[in-house]
């Protein structure tokens, strides 16, 4: 059986097809250049000692260990619990709040933008999954939620919604590295490296989307194109989403979490 | 071809503290806050996320993955020797560990560096280096005889030889800030509170080492908490009580840790414990101070530990105080400069953050600048002499209840 990739390509009807192989080898590649960033990652986390003043470790263990130990110990200041942690300072990320109200926004907007397009891609391609399964075992009689044409149809909304959230947070994220004296002088290429492949897959994004439903940020362009950009914003979001996320400052978004954890939301 | 050896290595540093330098998102927020850097004229390598990033690159350039497929990378000595001195350009004061967006256990992250850095050979900075021989040859840091921790106490103080509360005065108000310990004792006194003292079997708390990161050399530091802690219980302490921060600080978090035991006695800043007996009307008050004061929180019984309240609870209830705040208090407390090993390892540096933070009282107009450490009040008090601001009193939390109880200090030794 060919497998089909079509995810968001629909135009009038017509599905334009790229090569499901060809995304999934993609997909698998990112990951697996994720996995090997982050052993090595572990490899140089588990460098350092399992407790103050002992001997580094060498083991990829000792980082969780010494998580764990953390996270078990009392501490005299900040006794909060992992569920408050988890709920106010990872996902509410109040303490981003408590510094800077606009610094905030800008965060949580591109922090919520970009988690929920990412559970939607998510959905969409578990959808997939289950459509092309079930198509090859003969079951022809799905709710309509399970039918991808139609579940993307579902999901325009939204996942419109989503963009325009995480491109607000990206523009404001843009202007203070540009315009904000003391935020320009302090950027690096870590800094930059991380806005710049966020710019280009909301970019790209909205470019694919626009010339498959011939939408403004489309450009006019020809909807032959739409197939073509959809698989370059895929492969860079591949890249950057994931793949790239153990050698950059992407790994904030696994090494800040952990932080918080460990020092039970910090001071 | 041997393969190069890393230039730098994990010695001393946790797996959660190497991690946490992948976390810091650059944000900045640190470097708006840092006293020393302010003090410094913005130095950039002072810069909290600046010392970040600097070790994290020479962590990758060791141990990261183009150090995995080609070999660590050399990292110039001149770049290790001026981390080091950036690194121990700081007060410990925690500040950047308070807004730090991701939660970067700043203060242990950067002793673990120097202890790193010491055991690298380039640690640790200036006179710190005496710290190790001082206090192993004279069990202070001061060169002092041992035996004149409390034997000037003068003949009306009555220290038992073994009671349930202690007092663990510190090298600082036994050796040179008399007044403090002096004051301290005669509240206890005066209160009828029964109190023993280690006297000269009291060693240094090791607060000095542990801060440095000197303190593994020998076993020092642990070796003389576990010789503090035997000492205590032989009195029949179950409560010991401290007027220093940094005493207090290293024995409720650094002590356990050395020790790997939890401490058989429950400690308690002074401040805590007339806090309590204000509450329980114990205290009677026989004078007023008509003054307008202003109270410095410690870094180390602050920020480090979260006592802000007792001290000010204290001081609200001397009759005739009026309490104001300055603006930066609490968990925004400007440091006093004098922490980290910077009053002996770089004074100047000590100085001009001392300096801000008592402008920071006189921006209150305020008649008394108090603190509930013997550290600060020495460096509060050289920066108000630097200022010129004669008319600012400093002075202790504790020498300001005693003479609010109607108690004489002025046979207190000159500091």
């Amino acid at each position: 059986m060919v497998l089909e990739y079509y995810s968001g390509l629909l135009i009038n009807g017509e599905i334009f097809r790229i090569n499901f192989i060809t995304v999934m080898i993609l997909a698998n590649l990112a990951i697996g250049i994720f996995l090997v960033g982050m052993y090595i990652n572990l490899k140089k986390w588990g460098m350092g000692s399992t407790g103050y003043g002992k001997e580094p470790s060498g083991s990829i263990f000792a980082f969780p260990r010494m998580l764990a130990q953390q996270m078990s110990e009392h501490a005299h200041v900040h006794n909060q619990s992992v569920l408050e942690t988890f709920v106010l300072d990872i996902l509410f990320q109040r303490r981003i709040l408590r510094r800077s109200p606009l610094r905030w926004f800008m965060h949580f907007t591109i922090f919520f933008g970009w988690m929920a397009l990412f559970v939607l891609s998510l959905a969409m391609f578990a959808v997939e999954m289950v459509y092309i399964s079930a198509e090859a075992m003969g079951i022809h009689d799905l709710p309509d939620f399970l039918v991808p044409t139609l579940l993307r149809d579902m999901l325009a909304v939204p996942n419109d919604i989503f963009s325009y959230i995480l491109l607000t947070g990206i523009i404001i994220a843009i202007y203070r590295r540009l315009f904000i004296a003391k935020m320009r002088e302090a950027t690096i290429a870590y800094d930059s490296i991380l806005l710049i492949g966020l710019t280009a897959i909301t970019v790209t994004g909205f470019i694919a989307d626009g010339i498959r439903t011939e939408r403004l940020w489309g450009f006019g362009l020809d909807p032959s194109l739409a197939p073509p950009t959809a698989l370059f914003h895929v492969v860079i979001s591949l890249l950057f989403c994931i793949a790239y996320i153990p050698f950059s400052k992407y790994i904030h978004m696994i090494a800040i979490p952990l932080a918080l954890l460990a020092n039970k939301g910090g001071e | 071809m041997a393969k190069r050896e890393p230039s730098v290595n994990t010695q001393n540093l946790t797996a959660v503290q190497i991690m946490e330098l992948d976390s810091c998102s650059r944000c900045g927020e640190c470097v708006n806050w840092c006293p020393t850097y302010d003090a410094s004229a913005q130095d950039p390598g002072l810069a909290p996320r600046d010392k970040i990033l600097r070790w994290r690159e020479f962590m990758n350039k060791s141990y990261g993955l183009r150090a995995r497929l080609f070999g660590p990378k050399e990292i110039p000595e001149e770049d290790i020797e001026k981390f080091k001195d950036d690194v121990y350009k700081c007060t410990t004061c925690g500040m950047c560990a308070t807004v730090c967006e991701s939660a970067i256990n700043t203060v242990e992250l950067w002793e673990s560096m120097r202890a790193n850095l010491v055991k690298r050979g380039n640690g640790p900075y200036g006179k710190q280096g005496m710290f190790i021989k001082l206090i192993a040859e004279y069990k202070n840091p001061y060169m002092a005889n041992n035996a004149d921790r409390v034997n000037w106490f003068p003949k009306d103080i009555k220290v038992e030889d073994k009671a349930e509360v202690l007092y663990f005065g510190g090298c600082t108000a036994e050796l040179k800030q008399r007044k403090l310990a002096l004051a301290t004792a005669r509240v206890l006194n005066k209160l009828g509170i029964k109190f023993t003292m280690l006297g000269e079997d009291e060693i240094c708390c090791g607060s000095a080492l542990i801060r440095t990161g000197q303190y593994f050399i020998n076993d020092t530091a642990k070796v003389n908490a576990q010789k503090n802690i035997d000492n205590i219980k032989a009195k029949g302490a179950k409560t010991v009580l401290y007027a220093c921060a940094g005493c207090y600080r290293a024995s409720l978090i650094d002590w356990p840790r050395l020790t790997g035991k939890k401490l058989p006695f429950k400690v308690v800043h002074i401040t805590q414990f007339l806090q309590d007996l204000i509450e329980k009307g114990d205290i009677k008050w026989e004078k007023s101070i008509d003054k307008k004061v202003t109270y410095h929180d410690p870094c180390h019984l602050g920020r480090h530990v979260g006592v802000f309240e007792p001290p000010r609870a204290v001081l609200k209830s001397i009759p005739g105080i009026e309490f104001i705040e300055m603006e930066r208090i609490e968990e925004n407390q400007r440091c006093c400069g004098a922490g980290g090993g910077v009053k002996a390892g770089v004074p100047d540096l000590a100085m001009g953050v001392a300096k801000t933070r008592v402008e920071d009282a006189l921006e209150t107009e305020a008649d008394l600048l108090s603190s509930a450490c013997p550290f600060c009040k020495r460096n509060l008090s050289d920066g108000r002499d630097a200022l010129g601001a004669k008319q600012l009193e400093v002075e202790d939390v504790v020498v300001l209840v005693a003479e609010a109880m109607g108690i004489d200090l002025s046979d207190a030794p000159k500091e």
